[in-house]
């Protein structure tokens, strides 16, 4: 106990430290543009005008798909996984193992390494260049599904058994008792299918070539990708673009933390 | 007819269950299977995308095989994962057995500002980590500047890129491994290390006989997922330097995104894709091998 606050102290200095980058990058956001390579912490004028100037028909359309890209899969996917996960624990069907070790197996195939097939097919499917291109291939995988599965192996078998006996089917079992009752696995997949997909970079930039449909990390990376950058602009786009993410995880910081633990994925 | 009733209900419950399970089971095989089968075979092929296909059969891999910028590229892959990994798991499992120790408010303070840097998108990380090594002007500079230090050149170097990219990287993922470590840890009953301290057990003694050993399940988990994703680090490496400067950054999963979109050889891209799935599939059975082996000795 004696020890504990010079531990504390110095572990709250290297939070700072982490947290530096972050701050200088809001404080820069006000920063006029002939000030914002000088080191400050605080800026000189305060100044909205890179605000303004980022915030324009293009930025506000990238923001608006990402959100629809991003919210669109994280729903389907709860419902998918969630369907899948419970057939898949708690449904007796013929194959069974067999197509749950064959879900599993996917689990091995890196993404990175799927990029120039799974843009073929999609090619194939003609859905390049759409929201479609951008949301179908994002909802399938296998860690949701299992994820779900673990979470309905535990999950108590008598009120299933009591509504069965009050002769209630499979699909409104699941539909009316077991989905209200999953949060718990639901919340913090909801936060990590959401975060994952608001924070992809490469898929939404293979599928689509489109202005129209491009999502902000597109958007953000194509500033900083020709000859000169225009490092006002980038980094109050960067500092408005990170709004939307930080507000969600200050609202949900402890939900993020448990999802972790439950989840374990990003 | 108790025994026809019961068939009919077990019929029915087939028939949700795969009606749950078939929209998953297709995407999955649609979006996932479908194209490392189909990257199989397009790697016996040169295909520019635009005219048709030709049957090249393993030349694409005897080319690989010969290609020293593929192999450069994948050197870096190793010295990336090498200096990525370790430095990951070292850092996030003491500031998870640090933490786990703080029990004011502070705790929560200081998680969360672990964590912080989880929530902002690589690309944003990229953007803003480039205005920092700014080679110039930027933030890092001048602090080193005002320690004394000369101006370095940060991801304009070929030396310190990788080593650039690597710090980014482990800002980001840190707060997030350090969380695992500190659940995994916080499931260690109390009782064990009350039982070490009386039984006259130091701090260092603790950690390595009492917790270290029961995260293991953790530390296995961190291990094979921060590789995996360290072979596959591609985000952050195509905002900052794109491969650059001279090669420097190139890794090998850049190496084949060049190869196929850049330069429009999907066959050779493909090939390369398939030889980098195998070696990952060897890589984290080998991993996973290595420590069970270790469980069992214990």
């Amino acid at each position: 106990m004696k020890k504990a606050p010079v531990k504390t102290v110095l572990l709250a200095l290297f939070s700072l430290m982490l947290l530096f980058p972050i701050y200088i990058l809001f404080m820069s956001a006000f920063k006029q543009a002939n000030e914002l390579f000088v080191v400050s912490l605080w800026p000189e004028e305060f100044s909205f005008d890179n605000l303004r100037l980022v915030l324009n028909s293009k930025f506000l359309n990238s923001i608006k798909n990402s959100l629809f890209v991003s919210t669109t899969v994280t729903v389907v996917a709860m419902i998918l996984h969630s369907m899948c996960g419970y057939a898949l624990a708690r449904l007796e069907f013929p194959g069974k193992k067999l197509i749950f070790t064959t879900i599993i197996s996917t689990l091995m195939i890196p993404t990175t390494t799927i990029l120039v097939p799974l843009f073929m097919v999609c090619k194939g499917l003609g859905i390049e260049n759409s929201y479609a291109g951008l949301i179908i291939p994002a909802f399938f995988n296998a860690y949701g599904i299992f994820l779900f599965r673990q979470f309905y192996l535990d999950f108590p078998r008598e009120l299933e058994e009591a509504a069965e006996v009050e002769g209630c089917g499979k699909v409104r079992l699941f539909v009316q008792i077991v989905l209200p009752l999953s949060k718990p696995m639901i919340v913090p997949l909801t936060i990590a299918f959401f975060l994952g997909t608001w924070n992809n970079y490469l898929w939404p930039l293979i599928i689509n070539k489109r202005e129209e449909y491009q999502t902000i990390q597109v958007y953000l990376a194509n500033m900083v990708s020709g000859y000169s950058t225009p490092w006002n602009e980038v980094i109050a786009t960067a500092a408005m673009s990170a709004v939307p993410v930080f507000f969600l995880f200050l609202l949900l910081q402890k939900q993020l933390k448990e999802g972790i633990k439950v989840t374990g994925i990003k | 007819m108790k025994k026809g009733n019961i068939s009919k209900r077990k019929r029915r419950e087939y028939l949700v269950a795969y009606a749950f399970i078939l929209p998953d089971l297709i995407g999955l095989a649609v979006f996932v299977v479908i194209p490392i089968i189909y990257a199989f075979y397009i790697s016996f092929f040169e295909w520019d995308f635009i005219n048709e296909k030709v049957f090249v059969g393993a030349a694409n891999y005897i080319r690989m095989w010969k290609d020293a910028g593929w192999w450069n590229a994948m050197l870096r892959t190793l010295k990336l994962t090498a200096l990525y990994v370790p430095s990951l798991f070292c850092l996030s499992l003491f500031f998870a057995v640090l933490i786990s120790t703080v029990k004011s408010k502070m705790g929560s303070f200081i998680k969360t500002s672990f964590l912080m840097p989880f929530a902002i998108t690589s690309v944003i990380a990229s953007t803003l980590w480039m205005f920092l090594y700014n080679e110039k002007r930027g933030y890092l500079n001048a602090v080193l500047k005002s320690l004394g230090f000369a101006n370095q050149k940060f991801l304009g170097s070929n030396k310190q890129a990788l080593v650039c990219v690597i710090v980014v990287l482990l800002w980001i993922n840190l707060g997030y491994n350090m969380i695992l470590f500190l659940s995994a840890i916080k499931d260690i009953p109390e009782s064990y290390h009350e039982a070490a301290t009386i039984d006259g057990a130091n701090r260092w003694h603790i950690f390595r006989y009492i917790t270290f050993p029961l995260i293991r399940q953790t530390s296995i988990f961190i291990l094979v997922t921060t590789t995996i994703a360290s072979f596959q680090v591609l985000d952050l490496i195509m905002v900052m330097t794109k491969g650059g400067p001279a090669k420097a950054t190139e890794v090998g999963a850049l190496y084949i995104y060049d190869r196929s979109f850049n330069m429009m050889e999907m066959g050779y891209g493909s090939a390369l894709s398939v030889f980098l799935f195998l070696s990952l599939l060897v890589f984290s059975f080998v991993q996973m091998r290595a420590t069970s082996e270790k469980e069992e000795r214990i």
